[in-house]
């Protein structure tokens, strides 16, 4: 298989990179660039564990190759918040109970930032619509759902 | 109750931060140096004899470091968990498709998954047996070779053959369940590595002692050169229970003399993990004419499919719980573990409870219908309280929140439930419906010894070292556990530091199953803080001059009580501990006060406490279409005491969207021992989209033998939602399926049938 040297934007920084033409972005992202909190659950598209924003719109990273982010602007999760800054998503999963395994964690936040930052106002419906590609076990949604309709209310 | 400090509480899980950050270092997101990536060959038929595996080109293959066989184990080459009847690399004889065959260990994945296909197999394919019932006929394929019939748990209480004839109402029904997939979004995953001479595994996993003693026993190691740490795991509900990825690293770490990872796939999750177990029910129940319950003669069929993993474990409890949460005073129960070329079938959260929930709850609807009366009058006619007699002739003491739940919840349901709207004309196509369905559970391993140990450690400064085995799959029992210690020693939730699940470190907490951690490694850690204390409150005693019992600590501050005004920093009287040479540390262990079960009458007090509950839930019934929705789902859960109220909301708000899944999606289909349904595009879990409305009532009767009154809540919450469906769908529409999953083709063909 051939390397490509594609440039892209990776959480707001320029990067260019050598990436194998049929390389995953998944594996880009968690085994070239280091970034583990894109996760994979499930390999084929169907549970949103790797869930990542490629200009402005939530994609499985697990079924985009890696040469299809030249150009483009990618965020993962990594590129969310930081300890000193919480994205105020990130402090309503915290302060919801939203979050247990955590493991769908990641992917659930990008699809809640991809839906706000389109909409700043969505209704209910719309909320559990955006994250009706992102899986989880463990909570039931509900506090999930109850976290994003918080930042949705303190914003406005 | 007395408010408390800590303890009832809604603090914050400490690990919410690093998982929101997308931080937290899950097993597959371990690297370490010069790190070898682990494949394992499957068997692709269910039944067969193995005559040779050839590895050769495997193992030339470059970037191979290592190819392993049933040779190649250094110890025994059995596991499992309660009997050893499962290879851990197939010596002889392929029992199920996907059995274990060979692993490699290469530089990457892909090589790994090229040497896979240059392995050479040669085996004999025998007759199979994929029907339960078939299985327990003497003649047919024989999984074992002493027969499929694995055990039989019997209980026998009275006399029903009277109550039978004496009875004015008899009600029976064949009930059949499904097998379901746990579906962690995280799936098995660990690495190993050599420490010098310990060979350390961090991996996904709820029971890492478990874990410990099966490496050990399967790598002819001392268990304490085995050191299993468990990684942040995501999920588990049961289905980590089991062994999956631990042995084969740990040999290959010794093989190779590299760090290992193994990381399954989501299709090799489906197939090699273990499953529900599906179950042929045949319940017969009878009451007299008011609907009072005289006597039920159940006969359970388990497939355990090719191993017998929890099985055994898994039908003692359905027998136990059989009766439901009411008093009856006749009862036959047989409840069969049986053998076939299945997927195993092993522990998933309810563990045999859900099944028969979803038998027992339906029973006493048309008992109820039978007798003239409302689904809710019926069972506060027969639910258990305190001072009761369960089947196996235990009597409940303390803690039986049953019909507490049932007000609770019928409350609820008064109140939010659509009056309008319901059932409608007969040209009305969407019609609504409500049920009920209560259960109760057990707490803890059934009338077996199952304990929990915990260390603690007062530091000068006045925070603490929390040290337990409990591993924390997501449900929260670090923070729980550290809202225990901190109360009982009277310092804050943050000043609790846990270390949990570390075979190197803390002691045994038992599997993070049975709903039993908060119980017993609760107890446990409660105990651990108390002896903890003694030494400070001593001090405490001695630089007030007051009799230990008049010492209070609170929120870091020591005074005496009465007179908190002239209190001193916890600090100053560790430092006076200090100054005399006495430590501030304590352990603590604890096991519930069980009996076993007696082998032909079952009778025995198999649990420390129960937990009960009540879901009443609303649907609606689309009549041209037999899709069924979920409105509303009102959950009242007795868990003796909230130690967190927003995690025990957390836990009965996702085990009731997974008990829908279990009511209405979720089925592994199979074909000949073949998993048809290997994904998340054929096995459908609920989504978003699939999520009613949750009403999540917390209620509190504390269990005396429990930590600040605390018993469970992690099954309980799954267990009564498929049973309350069902009924609702009787209410709205008139037809009772007795087959799990309601699809919407069952409920068409029976609509058409009734038409």
């Amino acid at each position: 298989m051939s390397k490509l040297l594609i440039s892209f934007v990776l959480n707001g920084q320029k990067v260019s990179a050598q990436v194998e033409s049929d390389m995953r972005l998944v594996d880009f992202l968690r085994d070239e660039m280091g970034l583990t909190g894109t996760k994979i659950g499930c390999g084929e598209g169907d549970c949103g564990a790797c869930t990542v924003i490629i200009n402005g719109q939530t994609a499985n990273s697990c079924i985009v190759l890696a040469p299809q982010i030249a150009g483009k602007e990618v965020t993962t999760i990594e590129g969310l918040g930081s300890y000193e800054h919480l994205h105020p998503l990130q402090e309503a999963f915290i302060e919801e109970g939203a979050v247990q395994c955590g493991f769908c964690t990641p992917g659930m936040l990008l699809s809640a930032k991809a839906l706000l930052d389109e909409n700043p106002n969505p209704k209910h419906d719309e909320i559990i619509r955006s994250i009706s590609g992102n899986l989880c076990r463990c909570t039931g949604y509900t506090k999930i759902a109850n976290a994003i309709e918080k930042v949705v209310r303190t914003k406005s | 109750m007395r408010e408390l400090n800590v303890v009832g509480k809604s603090v914050i899980r400490k690990d919410a931060l690093d998982k929101v950050l997308g931080k937290t270092q899950y097993s597959g997101d371990i690297k370490l140096p010069g790190m070898l990536q682990v494949k394992i060959l499957r068997s692709q038929v269910a039944h067969a004899v193995l005559k040779n595996i050839d590895c050769r080109a495997a193992e030339s293959l470059p970037g191979v470091h290592a190819v392993l066989t049933a040779k190649d184990v250094l110890g025994s080459n059995t596991h499992g968990i309660i009997i050893k009847d499962e290879p851990v690399l197939v010596m002889d004889k392929i029992r199920k498709l996907g059995d274990p065959l060979a692993i490699v260990a290469a530089e990457t994945e892909e090589i790994a998954l090229q040497a896979l296909f240059l392995i050479q197999v040669e085996l004999e394919e025998l007759p199979a047996v994929f029907d339960p019932e078939e299985a327990m006929k003497t003649e047919g394929p024989k999984v074992y070779e002493k027969g499929n019939i694995q055990s039989v748990r019997k209980i026998r209480k009275g006399d029903i053959e009277t109550a039978f004839a004496q009875a004015d109402i008899v009600v029976e029904t064949i009930y059949r369940t499904q097998m379901q997939e746990h579906a962690y979004i995280e799936p098995e995953a660990g690495v190993a590595y050599l420490d010098g001479d310990v060979v350390v595994l961090r991996v996904s996993t709820q029971n890492p002692h478990f874990d410990c003693k099966e490496v050990a026993r399967n790598l002819a190691l001392p268990l304490n050169k085995v050191r299993i740490v468990q990684a942040p795991t995501g999920g588990g509900f049961g289905g980590k229970l089991d062994i999956s990825v631990q042995i084969y690293i740990a040999l290959l770490a010794i093989r190779t003399k590299r760090p290992v990872r193994l990381v399954y796939t989501r299709e090799e999750s489906f197939i090699a993990s273990t499953k529900r177990h599906p179950y042929v029910i045949n319940y017969k129940s009878a009451a007299d004419e008011k609907g009072n319950l005289l006597a039920i003669d159940v006969t359970v069929i388990g497939d355990t499919g090719a191993y017998a993993s929890y099985g055994p474990g898994t039908l003692t409890r359905s027998a136990v719980h059989a009766t439901g949460p009411y008093e009856v005073a006749n009862v036959k129960v047989d409840a069969y573990t049986v053998y076939t070329n299945n997927p195993t079938s092993g522990a998933m959260r309810g563990f045999g409870v859900p099944q028969l929930a979803f038998a027992h709850e339906q029973q006493m609807d048309m008992i109820a219908q039978k007798a003239g009366i409302s689904p809710i009058q019926v069972r506060l006619l027969n639910v258990l309280h305190t001072n009761s007699k369960t089947g196996t002739g235990q009597v409940l003491e303390t803690s039986v929140g049953s019909m507490e739940t049932i007000k609770v919840a019928q409350a609820k349901a008064q109140e939010v439930l659509a009056k309008s709207d319901r059932k409608g004309g007969t040209d009305r196509i969407k019609k609504r419906g409500t049920g009920i369905g209560c259960m109760w559970y057990g707490v803890g391993n059934t009338g077996l010894p199952n304990p929990a140990g915990a260390f603690v450690d007062l530091m000068d400064d006045g925070t603490v070292n929390l040290m337990v085995g409990a591993a924390d799959i997501g449900q929260g029992s670090n923070t729980i556990l550290a809202q225990i210690v901190a109360e009982e020693l009277g310092v804050r939730f943050e000043d609790v530091l846990v270390t949990s699940a570390d075979t190197g470190v803390t002691p045994d907490g038992g599997a993070t199953s049975a709903s039993r951690q908060t119980y017993i490694s609760g107890n446990a850690a409660h105990l651990a803080a108390q002896e903890a204390k003694k030494t400070l409150v001593e001090e405490a005693a001695r630089m007030f001059e007051v009799e230990k019992e008049q010492v209070i600590i609170r929120d870091r501050r020591v005074f005496v009580e009465g007179a908190e005004e002239n209190s001193k920093s916890i600090e100053e009287v560790i430092g006076g501990c200090r100054k005399k040479g006495t430590m501030t540390i304590g352990h603590g262990c604890f096991n519930p006060e069980t009996t076993g079960l007696d082998g032909e009458t079952g009778a025995g007090s198999p649990y420390g406490t129960y937990a009960f509950a009540t879901q009443i839930v609303e649907v609606e019934v689309d009549t041209e279409t037999g899709q069924v929705e979920v409105l509303h789902i009102i959950a009242a859960h007795d868990v003796g005491r909230a130690i967190n109220p927003l995690q025990v909301e957390g836990q009965i708000e996702g085990g009731s969207i997974m008990g829908i899944g279990f009511g209405l999606y979720e089925e592994v289909k199979m074909l000949d021992g073949k998993i048809k349904t290997p994904s998340f595009a054929t096995y459908l879990i609920p989504t978003s989209m699939d999520v009613p409305t949750v009403h999540p009532l917390i209620v509190e009767e504390p269990a005396a033998s429990g930590p600040f009154g605390a018993k469970g809540v992690g099954e309980p919450s799954l267990i009564p939602t498929s049973a309350a469906i069902a009924n609702a769908v009787f209410d709205a529409v008139g037809i009772r399926i007795t087959e799990l999953p309601i699809t919407p083709e069952r409920v068409l063909a029976q609509l058409q049938e009734n038409q």
